[in-house]
Formats: C-alpha cells, sequence, structure tokens
C-alpha cells in the first residue's frame, strides 16, 4: 500500500517534470541541457562563423592579411566560372547517378526479399564496393579503363573485333558516363542495404491481404510496398544526396576534375583553391555560400519529408 | 748579395710550404659540417623529401651515415611531390616547426622567400666556409636557383633538365634512313627542331606501329606544361608583357605550340594523352617507342643501371640496353624543369644543426654518392658530378649521358618563378588536359591567359610586375 503511493506519487512528478510543469523545472531543464548545446554550437557553429570571419579578410597561406576586405571575395565569386561550373558539374553528377541508385538498388533489393540460397554470401560480395575508400575506387576504375592495359577496352576491342580507342578519363563525352558508373557501382550497395531492411519491415499481412484480393504485383509494390518504405527512402536519397554535392576523391583519382575543369566538382575546387592557391578568405566565402545552399536545400527536402509524413 | 738571395728564397719556399700545409689540412664542406654538427649529438631534426622511391637515398644512405657521424638523428617525413609545397607552407602558417630542413622546387623559391617560410643562408655559408664548394655547382642551377633578393635562401640540389634520348638502332638503320630521305628530302638524324621531332615521329609510327611508335611524352600529372613552358620560349614566347603583366600564352606562338602538341599526339601510341610518367618510362624501356622527352633517369634505366636494386624493381626490364642515345631537347634550350633544392624553415627550433645537415648532404663528397646511388633519383648538378670517372665509367656510354647533360645545365631554362607560381602551373596544366582532350589550342589558350591574368590581378599587378622582372633578369630565364 505504501509503496504503490510511492510509485504513483514518483509517476506523478515524473510526468509533471516530463511536461515541463514549472518555471524552475524549466531552469532546471535548460540548465541539463546547455553543456551538451554550448558543444554542439562550439563544434558546429564555431567553423561556420571562422569561415565567415575569413570570407571577409583577404587572407592567403602566404599572406595573412587580416584585414577587412568587405564583400570582395563574395563579388568575385559571383563572376567566377570556375565556382557556378563546379555547381553545375556537381548538379550533373547528382542528377544522374542519384536515380540510378535509386532504382537499381531498390530492384536488388527487391531480389533479395525472399528466400535465396547463398543470399548471405552474395549480400556480402554485393556490399564490397562501398567498404572500398572512394580514392582506391576512382584508381582502380581508372586502370580498368586504361586504353592500354584496361581490361575494359580489351573486351570492347575483342568484341569490335580490332583496335577501340576509348579515353574515358580524358575524353569529354565520356568522362560523365564514366564518373556517373563509379558512383553508381560504388555506392547502390548502401542503396540496397537499407532498402533491404527497409522491404523486411513491410506488414506481410498488408501484402498478402491485397494478394488475396487479387491486386496485381505492380499495385502491392505501389500501393502498399512504396508508401511503407517512403520514409526510408527519402532518408537514403538525402544521404545520398548530401555525399554527392561532397563527391571528392573518386573524381580526383579518377580524372583530376579534368580534362581542364570539366568534371571538377565543388568540393574539388574548394580544395584547389584552399590547399593549390592557398587562397583561404576566398575559399572561406565558397564554403560560406555552399553551407548557405545546402542547407536551404536540406531545409527544403526535410520540410516535404516531413509533411509527406 | 748570394746569401741574401739564398735567405729570400728559402724564406718564399717556407711560406709556400706553410700555404701548402694549411691549405692541405683546410677541411672539406663535408668535414667542417660534421665536426660542427657533433655538438647537438642526441638532437633530431625533421626533412621533408618528396616521397617515394627518391627518399630513399636520404633514408638508406644520407640520414643513417648523418646519424653514425653526428649522432644527430634525421627524420625523413616523405609526402608525395606535389604535395610538399601545400605541407611546408601549411606547416610554416601553423607554427608547428615540423620541418627544419625543406625541400623545395625551384619555382618555388620567390613564393616561400617572400612568405618568409624559409631563411637566409649567407651568414652560415660564410660560418661554415661551403662559399668555395658551392662554386662548384653547375652556372644555371648556382646562378638562378639559390638567391632570392641577392640572398641565398636555398641550395640546388638536383640537376633536373628535360632531355631526348632516342633509338640509335632505329636512326642508323640504313633502310630508315634511305627510306625517311626519300619521303622527307633530309637525312634521318636527331631532330633539332619539333617540327623534325614531328616528321620522325610520323616516320617510325607509319614504319613500325603498332609495335612501335615514334614517341611518346608525359601528358597526365601536370607534367606537360613543362614542355609547353620549353617550347613557348624556345619559339619566342614571353610569359607576360611587362607593362601590362598581361598573359601572352594566348598569342600566336602560343597557339602553335599548343597545336603541335596536340597535333604530336596523333603518331604516339594510342591511348598515351593519358599517360603519366610511368606509362611513357615503361613504353620506353620495353621498346615501344623511338624516342621520349623526359627528366634524366631513363637514361641510366635503360642501360640496366642500378635497376638490379630492390628498390628499383618497379623499373620494368630495359629491352633497349646499348640503344640509346641522348640529345638536348629538339628546339634548342632544355627545361630545367622541376629540379630539388633544399634550404632552412624559419620556424625550425634547430636551424644551424638543419643548415649543416644541408652542407653536408650537398657537399661535393657526399653529394657525389648521392647521384650515384641509382635509387636516388638527383641527377648531377656540380661539376665534379660531370666529370667523375667513376661516374662516366658506370655503363658504355655513361660519358656521352653526363655530357649531353652538363650540356642541357649549361643552356637550360628556368620554370616560371613569380609569386603564385603554383597557381600559374595550376592553370597551364589544365589548359594541357584539354588540349590532350582535343579541344580547340587557341580557344584552349586563350581560357589559360584570362586565368593567369585571373591570378596577377588577384596578386597584384605591380608586385607581380617586380617578381617577373627579378625572375626575367636572371640569365637563364629566356634563350640567351
Amino acid at each position: 500500500m505504501k509503496n504503490g503511493r510511492l510509485n504513483r506519487t514518483l509517476i506523478r512528478n515524473n510526468m509533471k517534470s516530463s511536461t515541463g510543469g514549472g518555471a524552475g523545472d524549466r531552469r532546471f531543464q535548460y540548465l541539463a541541457l546547455s553543456p551538451a548545446i554550448v558543444l554542439l554550437l562550439l563544434i558546429g557553429a564555431f567553423p561556420v562563423i571562422y569561415n565567415l570571419v575569413l570570407s571577409f579578410q583577404s587572407q592567403t597561406m602566404l599572406d595573412p592579411d587580416t584585414s577587412f576586405a568587405g564583400l570582395a571575395n563574395y563579388q568575385e565569386l559571383l563572376s567566377d566560372n570556375r565556382f557556378w561550373g563546379a555547381i553545375s558539374h556537381t548538379l550533373i553528377i547528382a542528377g544522374f547517378a542519384l536515380p540510378v541508385q535509386l532504382v537499381l538498388g531498390l530492384l536488388m533489393a527487391h531480389l533479395f526479399v525472399g528466400e535465396l540460397p547463398g543470399k548471405r554470401l552474395f549480400i556480402a560480395l554485393l556490399i564490397l564496393p562501398v567498404v572500398i575508400a572512394p580514392v582506391v575506387a576512382g584508381a582502380a576504375w581508372r586502370l580498368f579503363l586504361d586504353n592500354s592495359f584496361g581490361p575494359v577496352n580489351a573486351i570492347i576491342s575483342w568484341f569490335a573485333g580490332g583496335p577501340v580507342k576509348l579515353l574515358w578519363t580524358v575524353d569529354p563525352t565520356l568522362v560523365y558516363p564514366t564518373i556517373i558508373i563509379v558512383e553508381v557501382w560504388q555506392h547502390t550497395p548502401f542503396v540496397f542495404l537499407l532498402s533491404l531492411a527497409a522491404l523486411l519491415a513491410v506488414d506481410r499481412s498488408q501484402v498478402e491481404a491485397a494478394q488475396i484480393d487479387g491486386a496485381s504485383g505492380w499495385t502491392v509494390f505501389w500501393w502498399i510496398t512504396l508508401p511503407a518504405i517512403m520514409p526510408v527512402l527519402g532518408m537514403v536519397m538525402l544521404i545520398r544526396f548530401i555525399d554527392i554535392m561532397r563527391i571528392f576523391e573518386m573524381v580526383l583519382s579518377l580524372t583530376e576534375g579534368g580534362p581542364g575543369t570539366r568534371t571538377e566538382t565543388l568540393s574539388l575546387y574548394t580544395y584547389t583553391t584552399g590547399f593549390k592557391d592557398f587562397s583561404l578568405s576566398y575559399t572561406g566565402a565558397i564554403a560560406f555560400v555552399t553551407i548557405i545552399m545546402m542547407s536551404v536545400v536540406l531545409w527544403v527536402i526535410l520540410g516535404r519529408m516531413e509533411r509527406g509524413r | 748579395m748570394n746569401k741574401a738571395k739564398r735567405l729570400c728564397a728559402i724564406a718564399c719556399l717556407a711560406v709556400v710550404a706553410t700555404w701548402l700545409t694549411t691549405a692541405q689540412a683546410q677541411p672539406s664542406a663535408a668535414q667542417t659540417a660534421i665536426e660542427a654538427a657533433k655538438q647537438y649529438s642526441g638532437s633530431t631534426i625533421n626533412v621533408v623529401w618528396p616521397a617515394g622511391v627518391g627518399a630513399l637515398g636520404q633514408k638508406v644512405f644520407a640520414a643513417p651515415l648523418f646519424e653514425q657521424l653526428t649522432g644527430v638523428k634525421v627524420n625523413i617525413v616523405e609526402a608525395p611531390p606535389t604535395d610538399v609545397y601545400i605541407k611546408v607552407v601549411a606547416e610554416h602558417r601553423a607554427g608547428t616547426g615540423g620541418f627544419d630542413v625543406v625541400s623545395l622546387v625551384p619555382s618555388w623559391l620567390t613564393d616561400l622567400s617572400i612568405a618568409g617560410i624559409i631563411e637566409p643562408l649567407d651568414e652560415l655559408v660564410d660560418k661554415y666556409g661551403f662559399a668555395a664548394e658551392l662554386q662548384g655547382i653547375e652556372p644555371a642551377y648556382r646562378n638562378n636557383w639559390m638567391t632570392h633578393g641577392g640572398k641565398i635562401m636555398a641550395i640546388p640540389d638536383d640537376g633536373d633538365v628535360l632531355l631526348l634520348f632516342y633509338r640509335k638502332d632505329l636512326f642508323n638503320d640504313p633502310a630508315n634512313k634511305e627510306a625517311f630521305k626519300a619521303k622527307y628530302g633530309y637525312e634521318l638524324a636527331v631532330p633539332t627542331t619539333w617540327e623534325q621531332f614531328s616528321d620522325i615521329g610520323w616516320f617510325f609510327t607509319n614504319t613500325y606501329q603498332p609495335d612501335l611508335y615514334g614517341a611518346s611524352v608525359i601528358h597526365r600529372s601536370g607534367l606537360m606544361q613543362y614542355f609547353f613552358q620549353e617550347r613557348f620560349r624556345n619559339a619566342g614566347g614571353r610569359f607576360f608583357d611587362v607593362d601590362s603583366m598581361d598573359a601572352q600564352i594566348n598569342d600566336e606562338i602560343g597557339v602553335k605550340v599548343a597545336t603541335q602538341l596536340q597535333d604530336e599526339a596523333e603518331f604516339m601510341p594510342p591511348g598515351s594523352e593519358n599517360w603519366n610518367p610511368v606509362e611513357v618510362l615503361t613504353a620506353w624501356l620495353s621498346g615501344r617507342v623511338a624516342m621520349i622527352t623526359w627528366w634524366p633517369p631513363p637514361g641510366r634505366w635503360s642501360e640496366g643501371y642500378g635497376t638490379d636494386n630492390e628498390a628499383l624493381k618497379w623499373v620494368p626490364e630495359s629491352q633497349i640496353k646499348g640503344k640509346v642515345g641522348y640529345a638536348l631537347s629538339p628546339g634548342g634550350n632544355p627545361e630545367l624543369a622541376l629540379g630539388w633544392s633544399l634550404a632552412v624553415s624559419s620556424n625550425s627550433r634547430n636551424k644551424e644543426l638543419a643548415y649543416l645537415y644541408i652542407q653536408w648532404v650537398n657537399s661535393e663528397e657526399i653529394s657525389l654518392q648521392r647521384v650515384q646511388l641509382p635509387y636516388s633519383l638527383r641527377d648531377p648538378f656540380r661539376a665534379s658530378h660531370f666529370e667523375s670517372a667513376e661516374y662516366r665509367s658506370r655503363w658504355d656510354n655513361a660519358d656521352e649521358y653526363l655530357d649531353v647533360l652538363r650540356q642541357g645545365a649549361q643552356i637550360g631554362m628556368l620554370d616560371l618563378s613569380i609569386r603564385n607560381t603554383f597557381q600559374y602551373e595550376e592553370a597551364l596544366a589544365r589548359a594541357m588536359q584539354r588540349l590532350m582532350a582535343g579541344e580547340d589550342p587557341q580557344e584552349v589558350m586563350n581560357e589559360a591567359a584570362a586565368n593567369w591574368d585571373k591570378v596577377t590581378r588577384r596578386t597584384g599587378v605591380d608586385k607581380q610586375r617586380a617578381a617577373y622582372e627579378e625572375w626575367a633578369a636572371k640569365p637563364n630565364a629566356y634563350p640567351q
């Protein structure tokens, strides 16, 4: 009896505090959260603020000029064709690679939903590309695609019945397909894994009920499976989009951003201005504009996802 | 009178004998450095060095020997050659004092000197009596790579120069000679112009393909821009208009050179538009090309010199031993492309010791050993290296090799070295990539020139003009 009263009191207190009962409790909550908030601000906000300050100066690695330069870097950025080119190159890769990864990953996952002999082994083999470092993947593909020593051109030449010269990492018409192929090869397994997990979590009873009612495979997928896995697919799309917007090592080792700057991505250009040109303040401006643009895009996507739920 | 004469003669003899004894007892620069460095026994210095096989010359030979002689530990910090600059500047900026000795490509000298990243060495050179041995460095390197603003900032340590390697057996073949003359109307001989190089390249490709092609050059890795720099200046080009500081690499000469470079790829092995140094080397050593333009090492490796060494196992076995000739690049003045110098970091906590290591490693005695190490990738840069009887007997025509190398060192041209050199090189390297992708040479060079102008404006036209004028005044900036 006494224990029961005590428990009820405790529960009441807990409920009171969890619903934010009094002003004193709220203060305590803020106080308890403050170390974490301060830490997050330090980790997240400080670099952004530092970048912002840097972008209003004219610092280079060779000349630590901290005087105020106004909007000079931003003005230069607006007319910097290489910067806008880098954004469009990155979006081209995202625009082609992302849908292909999603469709392929989902199709592959669909194949693995049922029972399959050697399923674990196949899954282990399929996810191998995703564990390879992008710089290694890029270098390996560069070798595969080498005109003189690579197996890809050798196979094509064999089918063509004579030597075929395809400069996959040099020819302007082939460089994008090459990057997209490698990107799809490397990251489709990631989409596959998460899609498989989502598919396995779909309520089988709903699927079976629809099938008993005579629904076709496509109808079941479109009206039951897809809505059920949509939250996961949405997150996968978001993660892959962010990843592709940061694409760097693979492109560096595959095409070095070339020919010229034709495949230079946003990250590659930022790296070049920061670590080759040493233009720190200008790089700060690029980084800040990138952060703003990405934040807006993410805000829109997350908003849509939230509304969709 | 006779007695006085005798006394005078004896006195003179005594003076001469004393001078000779003193002179003989004068320690060499290497000995001086070792004796002075002994007081730092137990210390450690960090030396940043281009990574790869070339670093073995330090890790296997120089650093352990220095430690054995002085008790000073030399820690070799390797960085990819293209990243050495970034690493050096970043460490300086962070003020870590992480490096004591800095390896630098001479074209970085202006930037590193102006930014105060490297230390003037004049006082230390005088203090440790290195001036006389510095005179032994071949003038092109000594007069161009060593000083900035009238001060010694770095010590040249690698005699890089672009050479032409050609297959003597193919050039001397009577059937080839006859067929070539019949087609082109002049004798088949080592090309002295790029037009001849092109004719000969096409001739060999048409005669021998697919087993052998006319030539190959490095088109990738950002190195091709050195070939442009060389050919542009030999053809009469000037990088900038001094008054306006506008880039002139897109003028008639620049576009002509760019077009030549693009056209030449046609007679080179299929796919060589994308070849890096190792791919060119492989094609050369396996006997699949008749000519290459490269840095000095293939001359040694073609004859198999040192390639049995474990460190050089990656070098393909030479199929062309005894068949190789050496010549200056067509056009006249070869590019003293890249090269390496040594300097003391201004952030070093042990500047004097760092300098002593440089003096020792660069001395007549030690450098002669280092340039003969098959794996050190250091090429001769002192008169004594070129004249060394030991080196000249290393393989059958080593004397011919050293003579051509020396000739190149005497008339070679410097890489452009002004403020933000790296940015100009990067823009030019990207232009070369676009050329190899088959884009319009005029358009490519226009964009490269626009990028150069952008860098110049960002750097400051007046500042850059001053740097350019100092560089252009050096004896080997443009053909003499």
